[in-house]
C-alpha cells in the first residue's frame, strides 16, 4: 500500500508509538496516508482507538513477525 | 470542542510518575487539553534534581532494569514531550511554602497556583484522575 509517510517505531514502548504517530499525522494533509511500524503489541489496540478518537480512517493492519504495520488516512 | 483532561499527581514515586506523564502524553497526542496538578509528594515529577532519580518501591528495585529493557523513556524525556505537546503543569503553591520550595527548583514553564487554579480547570473537564 502507498503511504505518503513512515514512521518506524520500532522498539519503542508506551507511549512513544502513539507519540511519533501523532507527530507525523501532523505534517500530513487531510485524505494523505501513514503508515507505521511498531513492535509494542499495546500499539495494536492503542493505535485503533487514537486513530478512532482523533476520527482518522484505519485503514489496514498487518502482522509480519514482531513487527506490527498500520495504515491510517488523516481525517 | 477539544477533550479536556484533568491530572491530579500527589505520590513521588518512579511508578507514579509514568502512571502521570504516559497517561497525560497519550492523552495530549490525542489532542486533548490536558493540566497536572502537583502537591505534595507528586512535586518530586518536576523538581529538577529529584525527578532523575525517583525512588522505586521498597523491594522492587530490580525492576530497573525492566524499564531499561522495555526501552521506556526517562521521567526527564517524558517530562519535556509533555510540555512540548502543550500539557500544562501546575505546582501546588500551599506545599511549595510548607516544603521551603521556589519556582527555580523546578522544571522551566510551570505554573504556579492553588486548589482553585486547577479546580477552575477541572470543572469542565471530560476525565478526571487522581495518581
Amino acid at each position: 500500500m502507498k503511504a505518503d509517510l513512515l514512521v518506524d517505531a520500532k522498539g519503542l514502548a508506551c507511549p512513544m508509538p502513539i507519540v511519533r504517530t501523532k507527530k507525523g499525522m501532523d505534517t500530513l494533509q487531510s485524505g494523505q496516508v501513514l503508515e507505521i511500524h511498531v513492535t509494542d503489541k499495546g500499539a495494536k489496540n492503542d493505535l485503533s482507538a487514537w486513530a478512532k478518537s482523533a476520527g482518522h480512517e484505519m485503514i489496514d493492519m498487518v502482522e509480519e513477525g514482531a513487527v506490527l504495520k498500520f495504515w491510517i488516512r488523516k481525517a | 470542542m477539544k477533550k479536556r483532561v484533568a491530572i491530579i499527581a500527589a505520590n513521588g514515586g518512579l511508578f507514579d510518575a509514568y502512571k502521570v506523564f504516559n497517561i497525560a502524553t497519550a492523552a495530549a497526542a490525542t489532542e486533548a487539553e490536558v493540566a497536572i496538578f502537583f502537591t505534595f509528594e507528586g512535586l518530586n515529577l518536576i523538581h529538577k534534581e529529584a525527578y532523575k532519580q525517583l525512588p522505586l518501591p521498597e523491594g522492587k528495585e530490580q525492576i530497573q532494569q525492566g524499564f531499561a529493557q522495555a526501552n521506556v523513556p526517562s521521567i526527564p524525556e517524558l517530562v519535556s514531550m509533555a510540555q512540548e505537546m502543550g500539557v500544562k503543569f501546575i505546582a501546588c503553591q500551599m506545599t511549595m511554602d510548607v516544603m521551603g520550595l521556589t519556582k527555580e527548583h523546578f522544571v522551566d514553564g510551570i505554573d504556579v497556583g492553588g486548589a482553585v487554579t486547577f479546580l477552575d480547570f477541572a470543572k469542565d473537564a471530560d476525565i478526571t484522575l487522581t495518581f
